[in-house]
């Protein structure tokens, strides 16, 4: 049956696709951070320190995985499954190129929505379950972050669901065709994209896992490679946005002469790009600072973004 | 409509409910009550759709969105008065709230 | 279609029941979790695609949130367990279950007599099967619609005064736990945790 062989090579492309640009993510991020900074990133390991990927998975496979006894370990052990495998599902929506998607659900968009809310359980349990000072507040800092930005993720999106007329994903693609939701919707792009840093603890809001201030703040506790999955899960979570943001305000697979996917890779590469040179370039914002920015500039903003959305669609 | 029958919805809605319920009687820690109070809306929500399934409406699923903002608050103000409940007493037993004044 | 809506069924059920017989609230409140996902999928079979993602964003993602937040601040520590163990006797459940149980023996007895008006037990399962191959898709879709259109039409005041009751909740809420921390000096923070400007709050540096 071609149809359920096809079904099984999307699959597996949608879950290898993203792994593997998260696992280069960690080197690539590192290096492009040396290039603004004035230094050398990882180049040892392999011609130009690409293997550092490998170097670096061997090395936390082969730490020593440590429990803490005072923690409550089931939920200590599920926090990191949590956040993996919310980030993977989401991915589930994504329309690499036409037809594409692993599953193309006429609610994709409130799917994502729905995923990143069960990534706030992951973060706060992390810092619950290790039973200890740093992480607890790490946790609960980190979950406020989220729910707070979570809220403005959601509405900055409906713009863009106006002018589609669908949640569904690859319509939305589809119906950038003319012109990409980049232009009309583009303060609702830079909601997003502030929204997405803040939910996936990228700098400027990495407050949550400080090095300097909360000690790696909730998932100080982790060793080896349940830390290795929240650090790959950071990852995957840029990656995620950035292809979001490329199906929502880029026009996805749009794109003349080279086939779709080419397109979509491109973009969404650009976009990982810009948020690794943000990192470099911005200090991180104050907890109170971060909240009262989100709930006092950027809901209003989204509020006023639906309001004229709205209104020019039924003017014209 | 909907792939099944609306009737089996019910069915579920009606276990789960029991269940609440049951949680509501038998738990002497205010947080495990408000869980179960928690159970019994959801389960009466799932009611509402199962109806809105059966007459092919979209009322059900716009009173599900009305018990959905209904028990979002209701969580709050709850939470807050166990909060409050924790530090003035200093338990959780539901038992011990007998009174009113101290 | 309705093999998923068996399995979500029972996984809600099984979920639920482990919420209520469990000592630690922590872990009640995870299988609560699972029970929301399990009943979001059941919505979803049932053809409503848009209450489904509410229920996961809203009430797993949002409310129970609020929930783990408020035990993270009414934290018990060991103790739970050992007043729970005790609380909990075997004798505690027996009247609950029995009443529980001729509850959902009635309940049970009117759905299977064909209870929901206007169809017997054979039409019901006749009209079932035909919806379901045709079902999914398209009508989700206009589902989707109608329930936007039902908001703003007929139910218009009920959002409003949906609304009116949030901002009921989240005024009392602010105002029943304001001062909380001026009560004890127990852990940090403040149940809304959102505020900006509660500098009071968390005794080291913030």
């Amino acid at each position: 049956m071609p149809d359920t062989a096809w079904h099984i090579i999307e699959v597996v492309v949608m879950l290898l696709l993203p792994l593997l640009m998260a696992g280069g993510l960690t080197v690539v991020e590192r290096r492009l951070l040396g290039q603004l900074q004035d230094r050398y990133g990882p180049n040892r390991v392999g011609v130009m320190g690409e293997m550092q990927v490998l170097a670096d998975a061997v090395k936390l496979l082969g730490k020593e995985d440590w429990i803490p006894p005072f923690a409550d370990r089931p939920v200590f052990v599920a926090a990191p499954a949590i956040i993996l495998m919310s980030v993977l599902a989401s991915f589930a929506v994504i329309p690499l190129t036409s037809g594409f998607a692993v599953a193309d659900l006429n609610v994709g968009l409130l799917f994502f929505l729905a995923m990143s809310s069960l990534g706030v359980y992951s973060v706060a349990l992390a810092g619950w379950s290790s039973r200890s000072k740093y992480p607890l507040l790490g946790g609960l800092r980190a979950a406020a972050q989220l729910l707070g930005y979570e809220v403005f993720m959601g509405m900055s999106l409906l713009g863009v669901v106006m002018m589609a007329g669908s949640f569904d994903l690859s319509t939305i693609v589809e119906g950038q065709r003319g012109l990409w939701y980049v232009g009309p919707q583009f303060v609702g792009f830079v909601v997003f994209f502030i929204a997405g840093l803040a939910e996936t603890r990228r700098t400027p809001f990495d407050l949550p896992e400080a090095e300097s201030e909360l000690v790696a703040g909730y998932h100080a506790e982790y060793s080896a490679m349940k830390f290795g999955i929240f650090y790959v899960g950071e990852y995957l979570g840029i990656t995620l946005v950035s292809a979001l943001m490329t199906v929502l305000f880029f026009g996805g697979w749009l794109g003349p002469i080279l086939p779709g996917w080419t397109w979509f890779l491109l973009k969404t590469s650009i976009l990982i790009l810009v948020v690794i040179v943000v990192r470099a370039a911005l200090p991180r914002v104050r907890y109170d600072q971060l909240m009262s920015f989100g709930w006092k500039v950027m809901l209003p903003l989204t509020l006023i973004n639906l309001l004229v959305t709205a209104a020019v669609i039924l003017a014209t | 409509m909907s792939a099944v029958d609306p009737v089996y919805a019910l069915g579920l809605a009606g276990v789960l409910f029991v269940l609440g319920l049951l949680g509501v009687l038998v738990r002497r820690n205010i947080i495990f009550v408000l869980a179960s109070i928690e159970i019994m809306v959801n389960a009466a929500g799932l009611a509402f759709l199962a109806a809105g399934a059966r007459w092919g409406q979209a009322d059900g699923q716009v009173m599900f969105v009305f018990i959905l903002a209904m028990a979002a608050a209701e969580v709050a103000v709850g939470l807050a008065l166990a909060l409050r409940i924790r530090r003035r007493f200093n338990t959780l037993d539901v038992d011990d709230l007998r009174k009113l004044k101290d | 279609m309705t093999v998923l809506f068996y399995i979500a069924g029972a996984v809600a059920v099984i979920a639920t029941g482990m919420v209520i017989t469990r000592r630690k609230a922590i872990h009640a409140l995870l299988y609560l979790v699972v029970s929301f996902l399990a009943l979001a999928l059941v919505f979803y079979v049932l053809g409503a695609p848009f209450v489904a993602a509410l229920e996961v964003i809203v009430y797993a993602g949002a409310i129970m949130v609020l929930f783990l937040f408020a035990l993270m601040l009414i934290d018990a520590g060991r103790a739970e367990e050992a007043r729970e163990r005790d609380w909990m006797r075997p004798r505690a459940w027996i009247v609950p279950s029995v009443l529980s149980a001729a509850l959902l023996a009635e309940v049970v007895y009117l759905l299977a007599r064909g209870g929901v008006p206007g169809r017997t037990a054979a039409g019901a399962a006749a009209a079932g099967g035909a919806a379901g191959v045709g079902g999914a898709a398209g009508e989700a879709a206009a589902q989707v619609k109608a329930v936007g259109i039902a908001l703003f039409g007929p139910y218009l005041l009920g959002v409003e005064l949906a609304s009116i009751l949030l901002l009921a909740g989240l005024v009392a809420a602010h105002h029943l736990t304001v001062d909380l921390d001026s009560e004890d000096g127990e852990t940090a923070g403040a149940a809304d945790s959102g505020a900006p400007g509660r500098t009071r709050q968390k005794g080291g540096r913030p």
